[in-house]
């Protein structure tokens, strides 16, 4: 990456470099009492976003998933939007 | 004895009494098997994601409670064969709790959440 960046010419295009949220902020909460926070990390059909696109961390990302289920049997979030 | 809390929705056609008594109910079944309110937190009418039974709202209440490990059973059993709750669920919150700890502890119910999810987000950074 550093030295494709570095030939100018041939540069790719410029990443920016993903960090989890949750391990960025302490006070973000993963919780299924709290849909708000919950909202930022599904899709607009109420997809969970996979961390490959969101760059949460693999164990909050479990975390997350596990904690959506719940909202989502709950009716504090949605299964499916269509 | 174990930390719980549970969630439960209630169906907005109730009147305020049976609504009232169906929260009460719940605490009794709760007291009934030797655990111990820690506190309630009545969250209001909020509008649900998806229809439940037709119902585009609910009350939800939040109870976290301390007790022996058969009575998240014998709650659930009560929820199942309640037609006012249309949706619940039980959380295990920690292990092994002082219930008479937990309640002093808990001046607000608000400052104790933010409490619990502070450990929770400690937990998280290890």
């Amino acid at each position: 990456m550093e030295a494709n960046r570095t030939q100018g010419f041939h540069a790719r295009p410029y990443y920016r470099k993903k960090i989890c949220r949750f391990c960025a902020d302490k006070n973000l909460v993963i919780d299924y009492k709290r849909p708000e926070i919950l909202r930022n990390f599904i899709t607009e059909r109420g997809k969970i976003i996979p961390s490959r696109i969101s760059g949460t961390c693999a164990k909050h990302q479990r975390m997350l998933a596990r904690e959506i289920k719940k909202a989502r049997i709950m009716a504090l979030l949605p299964f499916t939007v269509y | 004895m174990k930390y719980y809390e549970t969630l439960y929705l209630i169906r907005p056609d109730l009147e305020v009494e049976d609504y009232k008594g169906v929260i009460e109910k719940y605490h009794k079944i709760i007291e009934a098997n030797n655990g111990v309110i820690i506190n309630v937190d009545e969250w209001g009418k909020r509008s649900l994601a998806y229809n439940v039974e037709r119902f585009r709202d609910g009350f939800y209440v939040l109870v976290r409670f301390c007790g022996e490990p058969d009575l998240p059973d014998k709650l659930l059993k009560d929820f199942r064969l309640d037609e006012s709750v249309l949706k619940y669920i039980v959380v295990k919150l920690k292990d092994s709790v002082d219930p008479e700890e937990l309640k002093q502890g808990d001046t607000s119910s608000a400052s104790e959440a933010n409490k619990k999810e502070e450990v929770k987000a400690k937990d998280g950074s290890k």
